[in-house]
């Protein structure tokens, strides 16, 4: 027998969704995680990530342009944050943001060649739909008209612009 | 000597409170007030109090410029709740001196009772300016903490974590070790000792005056430990995480900036590895785009407009069925191509050779025996127009050739 919410988990999985701990279907996939690992393995080849935030698919082709434009985003976010006087981690954890706070930030960022080299980001429309992108992956979440909320997946992308000097890492600070 | 009246000196400091914490800003910021300072701080109020400044000792001169008297300035630091921190080796400097009078307490115990209380009375001072310093440090560090992580002065991070590094290394690591209840070297433990040798004096000393100085002492101490306790508790709930916090979101910056510097995002980086969703649609993705695009080749063409031809042409059709009846009727026929000609004649004088040749493929029908004149005899068929030159053939059935 298949577990509950089966057909839900293989469906968001399979369209590119990142199953998070906020998320219903978490529970399910985490009790029966082997299950799941076989089951993508065994019948297309893909495999299984998942940790105690949140699982998603990877296979043999990646979508490595969606996947930059994310990380650019919140690395450019998170800077601004700081630059704002914010807790990063916790806002992006906890906070809702206004989309108009959000254009803001990159309106003023310091990093604007990065910006303006990026189709995604550089205008307020391509930013609102690479929103959109986030949303339909379950990164981001739309609270209401203009607000917006991550979930636990941004986790993936600021670990790994973290993990980039993962070697200096035991450095006292800085 | 100060000739004023006490009271007279608060009136003008009141009365000129705001000019002269401008004044104590610039203290605090360059560690002098130059006279040019002094100056355009009294146009701009419109003030010329330089004499009382300097007669009631707020201002002390050095050299050609000025700074607040030491007195005053402990006040406004105080009023203001705005400490300067000290570094370590100035808070160990108190610690220096209360070793230094405890071991000399302990040692002329049976001294001159005179100099015991003294030193008791001096080792109390020490204890108390030591609580002081720490109370005021690690509230003047919690603030340029707090200050450092809400970012105030929108400083760029490798600036900020700078700071945090030099406030961590050189102020609050070395605090934390003098009030480290585990660390036997801490002034804390010492304040410990002290603590433990007057609670038992305080009982125990012949001289009651004496015992009366160090129930003094033992109380000021247990009042010291939980000031000590709760400044501990400050360096270890807030003042510690949040520098811990720093350290932890830099971690993340220096990864941000390597990430975005360089255009490094754009070459040589390869971000995470993520799905590449694919859905299945029972039609095309892009079907609506096509079927409109489909129709819109439509759409501005020109009009075709059809002429039909005037005259009627008579299409003449082969009737298949009603010439091999025809045929078999009058079989076995001698000259097959003749007889076609004849056939088509009946039905139109002008045949075309399309329609002969139709005819004739009554030829190829499996119920015929075809055999060719022997003596190679030729036939002519002519339309009006042309003239066809055939041999001549002649048909049976195939019935009767097997009988």
């Amino acid at each position: 027998m298949y577990p509950d919410k089966h057909k839900e988990i293989v469906t968001s999985l399979m369209e590119g969704k990142f199953i998070t701990v906020e998320d219903f279907l978490f529970e399910t996939i985490k009790k029966n995680e082997d299950f799941y690992i076989n089951f993508f393995e065994t019948s297309f080849g893909f495999e299984v990530i998942g940790n105690h935030n949140f699982y998603y698919l990877v296979s043999g082709e990646t979508n490595e342009n969606t996947s930059r434009d994310i990380s650019i985003f919140f690395s450019i976010l998170c800077y601004e944050l700081d630059k704002d006087g914010k807790n990063f981690l916790e806002e992006l954890n906890y906070t809702e943001f206004y989309i108009d706070d959000i254009l803001e930030y990159f309106k003023n960022s310091s990093w604007l060649d990065v910006i303006k080299a990026n189709k995604q980001l550089n205008t307020d429309d391509s930013l609102k739909r690479h929103i959109g992108t986030m949303v339909k992956r379950n990164i981001a979440v739309k609270q209401g008209n203009d607000r917006y909320s991550f979930t636990k997946a941004h986790k993936l992308f600021i670990d790994f612009a973290k993990d980039l000097i993962k070697d200096d890492k035991n450095e006292s600070i800085a | 000597m100060i000739k004023s009246e006490p009271k007279s000196i608060l009136q003008f400091m009141a009365n000129h409170y705001d000019l002269l914490r401008d004044l104590f800003d610039i203290q605090v910021k360059n560690d002098i007030i130059t006279r040019e300072a002094l100056n355009i701080c009294l146009e701009n109020y419109d003030k010329n109090i330089q004499t009382q400044l300097t007669e009631y000792q707020i201002l002390v001169e050095q050299n050609d410029d000025f700074a607040f008297n030491e007195p005053y300035l402990i006040l406004f630091e105080f009023i203001h709740q705005q400490f300067k921190p000290l570094l370590p080796e100035e808070i160990e400097h108190f610690g220096q001196s209360i070793r230094t009078l405890f071991l000399k307490i302990k040692e002329g115990i049976n001294d001159d009772k005179n100099i015991l209380l003294e030193r008791i009375e001096a080792l109390s001072n020490q204890i108390k300016k030591f609580t002081n310093a720490v109370v005021n440090n690690t509230k003047s560090l919690l603030t340029e903490s707090k200050e450092l992580k809400a970012n105030n002065k929108k400083i760029d991070y490798q600036e900020k974590i700078h700071k945090a590094r030099y406030l961590i290394e050189n102020y609050i690591s070395p605090l934390n070790t003098i009030l480290d209840v585990n660390h036997s070297q801490s002034i804390y433990n010492e304040l410990l000792n002290v603590s433990q040798f007057s609670n038992v004096k305080r009982f125990d000393y012949r001289d009651e005056s004496i015992r009366r100085e160090f129930e003094k002492l033992y109380h000021l101490l247990r009042q010291v430990g939980k000031d000590l306790n709760t400044q501990s508790v400050i360096l270890t709930n807030e003042l510690l995480p949040l520098i811990e916090r720093i350290k932890t979101e830099s971690q993340y910056l220096r990864g941000f900036h390597h990430y975005l510097n360089n255009g490094n995002c754009y070459k040589g980086i390869e971000p995470p590895r993520i799905f590449v969703s694919t859905r299945d649609n029972i039609y095309n993705r892009f079907v609506y785009e096509n079927t409109k695009e489909y129709f819109e080749q439509f759409k501005n063409e020109a009009e075709l407009i059809i002429v039909e031809d005037a005259q009627q042409t008579n299409d003449w059709l082969f009737d298949k069925s009603k010439y091999k009846e025809t045929l078999n009727k009058n079989l076995p026929v001698k000259d097959f191509f003749k007889w076609c000609e004849s056939s088509i004649k009946q039905e139109s004088e002008n045949f075309s050779f399309d329609n002969f040749f139709m005819v004739t493929s009554l030829l190829f029908e499996d119920d015929y025996e075809v055999t060719v004149n022997k003596q190679g005899n030729k036939i002519t068929v002519s339309n009006g127009e042309s003239e066809l030159i055939m041999p001549k053939l002649t048909i049976k059935k195939q019935e009767d050739v097997s009988r």
